[in-house]
C-alpha cells in the first residue's frame, strides 16, 4: 500500500479491549484511527470529519450500528462503513448491505482478518472517490460549456455590427438583433431560405462566390444601401466556414454600419469640388487677362494691359493665401500644430493689430474705439494665433466697412471668460449669409462685397483656432448697419 | 447671318466676366454681362440673346441650373444654346457631361465647358448648335 493511501479510519464500539486493540494494529500498519465508545460518539465523530472507512459495531447500549452507519452516510457517502458484529446472519447482512454498509466483519477477528477486510474496503473507497472526482468534473465542465454558450450568445448580440451564419443550403443557421436593424427587416426565422431575403448584391455575392465554388478560401465585402439617400449604408463581408476536408460547411456574413463614413466621404467629395472651383478661378481671370494681351487680334491700350496685369498678379496672390489657409486648416485637422502657450496682454495684441492697418484705416477713414484700460486683460494663448484671429477680424472690419465707418473693439472679463468684441458699422449681413459665415469658402455676396478679395477660409481658420482653446466666436450683424464678433476664452486657473 | 450674334454671360467672378467679354466681342459678338443669376434672366427676357453662357456656382450652389431652368422653360430659350460653364466638373465624384441627350436631357443645357474654358470652344458649341438646326 502506498504511503498516500493509508487513511483515517474510525472505529466505533463499546468494547474498550476491542478498541485497544484494533486502534494499535491498525496505528502499527500507519493508518490514523479515531475512535468513538459508543453510537451517539459514532455519529459525532462520523459526521464531522469525513473518514475514509468506518468500523462499527452492530451492537451498541444506546444506539444501533445501523443508524450510525446511516448518520454518517447521510453526511458523508463516501466514506466506506464496515459492520462488525458477532452474529453474523444473513438478514442482517441483507440489511446492513441495504443501508449502505460496504461489508461486514465477523467478531472476533484476527488481525490479518481485519487488514484483509479493510484493504478491499480502501480500495472500495479509492474507487468511490474517484467516481465523485469524475461527477464532479463532468458537472464542472457541462457547466462551463453552458456558460460559455450563453456567453458567446450574448456577446454577439451585444456587437453592433450584424452577424448571420448561413448553412451550405442557404438556410439561415444564426443571426443576431443588428443583423436586423442593418438588414432594415423586422423578423426572421431560423431555417428559412434566406438568400431571397438579403439585399440582391449579397444573395448574388454569396451564390456567385461560395455557392457555385466548391472549396473557397477567402472572404469578400461588399458596401450596399439599404436605405436610400445614405440613410443606412452597409458594408458586408462574406467569409467561408469551411469543414475539416475544407469543403464549405457554410457562410458568415458579417454587417457593417458605414452610414457615418458615407456621409463623410460625400462632405469630403464636396470639399474637394468647392476646393477645385475656388483654385480654379483665380487661375481661369488670370489666363483670361493673359490671353487677351497675346491675341494680335485684339487691341488694348496701355493703361488697360497695367490694369490687366495688375488685376492677374492680385488674383494670383489671393491663389497663393487661399493654398497657405488650406494648408493651415489641413494642419489644425491632422492636430499637427504646434503651440506655444503663454500669457499674452489681449490689449498690447489689438493696438498691434490696429497698427498694422493704419494705412487701410486712414484711406477709408474710420474711427478706431480702443479699450480704455490698457495691460488690463491677460488670456493664455498662443501668441501667433491670437495675432491670426484678430488680424483677421480687425481686416474684416475694415475691409467690410463703409467710408468714414467705425470700428470698435473692447475687452471684457466675468468670473469665466475673457471676452474681446471687434465691432464695426459696416455693410452687416444678411440672415441667410450669417448662418454660413463660418464654413469653408462662404463669402458675402452681395452688391457692396464686389471688390473684396478674399479666401473664405479666414473665418473658419479663427473659429478652428478659438475652439482649439475652449473658446466660442459668436457674430451679431444686422444688414446694413454692422456686425459684431464676440469672442469668448475661457479663464484658466491654474491649481496652486 | 445679318446680324451680330449676341450673347448673354454670366459669371460672379468680375475678372472673368471682363476677359470673357472682351474676347468675345473681338470674336464679333455682343456681349450682354451679368454677375448674377436675377440679373441675368432680366436681361434675357429683355434682350432675348442667340446664345447664354453662365456660370453654375454663384450665389448659390445651383444657380447656373436654375437660371437655365428658367431660359429652357421660354419658347425662345429652348431656339437657343446655353452653355454651362464650371469649375467642379469631374471632382465631384457625379458623371458631369452633357454630350449624350440623356445627359442634355439631364443637365437641360447644350453643353458644359470645364473652366477656364476656351473662348475658342465656346464659339464652336454655338455655331454647331445653329449648325445642327439648319
Amino acid at each position: 500500500m502506498t504511503e498516500e493511501l493509508k487513511g483515517h479510519i474510525l472505529i466505533v464500539d463499546d468494547e474498550e479491549a476491542l478498541r485497544t486493540a484494533v486502534r494499535r494494529i491498525l496505528e502499527l500498519e500507519g493508518y490514523k484511527v479515531d475512535a468513538a465508545q459508543n453510537g451517539t460518539e459514532g455519529i459525532a465523530f462520523g459526521s464531522a470529519h469525513e473518514y475514509d472507512l468506518a468500523l462499527i459495531d452492530l451492537k451498541m447500549p444506546d444506539i444501533n450500528g445501523l443508524d450510525v452507519l446511516k448518520e454518517i452516510r447521510k453526511k458523508h457517502p463516501n466514506t466506506v462503513c464496515y459492520m462488525a458484529t458477532a452474529y453474523a446472519s444473513y438478514e442482517t447482512a441483507v440489511e446492513a448491505t441495504k443501508l449502505g454498509a460496504d461489508g461486514y466483519i465477523l467478531k472476533p477477528f484476527s488481525p490479518d482478518e481485519l487488514l484483509n477486510s479493510l484493504n478491499s474496503g480502501f480500495e472500495k473507497r479509492r474507487w468511490l472517490l474517484e467516481a465523485e472526482r469524475l461527477r464532479k468534473e463532468r458537472e464542472e465542465s457541462l457547466l462551463e460549456v453552458a456558460f460559455e454558450r450563453t456567453r458567446l450568445k450574448t456577446i454577439i448580440n451585444s456587437i453592433t455590427d450584424g452577424v448571420l451564419v448561413i448553412n451550405k443550403k442557404g438556410e439561415l443557421a444564426y443571426f443576431n438583433q443588428a443583423s436586423l436593424t442593418l438588414l432594415d427587416i423586422t423578423y426572421l426565422p431560423l431555417g428559412i431560405p434566406i438568400i431571397e431575403h438579403l439585399p440582391v448584391e449579397i444573395g448574388q455575392m454569396i451564390v456567385e462566390k461560395f455557392f457555385d465554388i466548391e472549396k473557397q478560401t477567402i472572404a469578400f465585402s461588399i458596401e450596399v444601401s439599404i436605405k436610400p439617400e445614405n440613410q443606412l449604408y452597409i458594408e458586408a463581408t462574406l467569409s467561408p466556414i469551411s469543414e475539416n476536408d475544407k469543403s464549405l460547411a457554410g457562410v458568415v456574413v458579417v454587417l457593417k454600419n458605414i452610414t457615418e463614413f458615407k456621409k463623410l466621404e460625400l462632405l469630403k467629395s464636396q470639399f474637394v469640388s468647392m476646393v477645385a472651383h475656388e483654385l480654379k478661378a483665380p487661375i481661369a481671370a488670370s489666363i483670361g487677362f493673359i490671353d487677351i494681351m497675346r491675341q494680335p487680334g485684339i487691341s488694348i491700350t496701355p493703361e488697360q494691359k497695367i490694369d490687366f496685369l495688375n488685376r492677374s498678379h492680385q488674383r494670383l496672390q489671393s491663389l497663393l493665401f487661399m493654398i497657405n489657409d488650406l494648408l493651415d486648416i489641413s494642419r489644425m485637422e491632422l492636430n499637427k500644430v504646434t503651440r506655444e502657450i503663454r500669457e499674452v496682454v489681449v490689449e498690447e495684441t489689438l493696438s498691434e493689430v490696429v497698427n498694422l492697418f493704419k494705412v487701410d484705416i486712414d484711406k477709408k477713414q474710420l474711427s478706431i474705439g480702443m479699450p480704455e484700460e490698457a495691460g488690463k486683460h491677460v488670456i493664455r494663448i498662443d501668441q501667433n494665433e491670437f495675432m491670426r484671429i484678430i488680424t483677421n477680424l480687425v481686416s474684416n472690419g475694415i475691409k467690410y466697412n463703409r467710408d468714414k465707418g467705425s470700428l470698435t473693439l473692447q475687452v471684457k472679463q466675468d468670473a469665466y471668460y475673457t471676452t474681446v468684441v471687434i465691432k464695426d458699422a459696416g455693410i452687416g449681413l444678411k440672415p441667410a449669409e450669417k448662418e454660413r459665415l463660418f464654413s469653408e469658402f462662404f463669402r458675402a455676396k452681395n452688391e457692396h462685397t464686389k471688390n473684396i478679395h478674399g479666401t473664405g477660409l479666414g473665418l473658419s481658420i479663427v473659429k478652428r483656432i478659438i475652439e482649439a482653446y475652449s473658446g466660442k466666436i459668436t457674430c451679431e450683424s444686422t444688414y446694413g448697419e454692422g456686425t459684431q464678433f464676440t469672442l469668448s476664452f475661457p479663464i484658466v486657473y491654474r491649481l496652486e | 447671318m445679318d446680324h451680330k450674334r449676341t450673347i448673354l454671360i454670366v459669371d460672379d467672378d468680375p475678372d472673368i466676366l471682363s476677359t470673357l467679354e472682351i474676347l468675345l466681342v473681338a470674336n464679333g459678338y455682343k456681349v450682354f454681362s451679368a454677375d448674377n443669376s436675377k440679373t441675368a434672366l432680366e436681361i434675357y427676357q429683355r434682350e432675348q440673346p442667340d446664345a447664354v453662357a453662365t456660370d453654375l456656382m454663384m450665389e448659390e450652389m445651383d444657380s447656373g441650373f436654375m437660371l437655365n431652368y428658367h431660359i429652357k422653360k421660354t419658347a425662345h430659350g429652348r431656339s437657343i444654346p446655353v452653355i454651362m460653364m464650371t469649375a467642379a466638373a469631374h471632382v465631384t465624384g457625379y458623371k458631369f457631361d452633357a454630350y449624350t441627350s440623356d445627359e442634355k436631357e439631364w443637365l437641360k443645357c447644350d453643353a458644359l465647358l470645364n473652366k477656364p474654358i476656351s473662348v475658342d470652344m465656346l464659339i464652336a458649341k454655338i455655331d454647331s448648335f445653329y449648325e445642327a438646326k439648319k
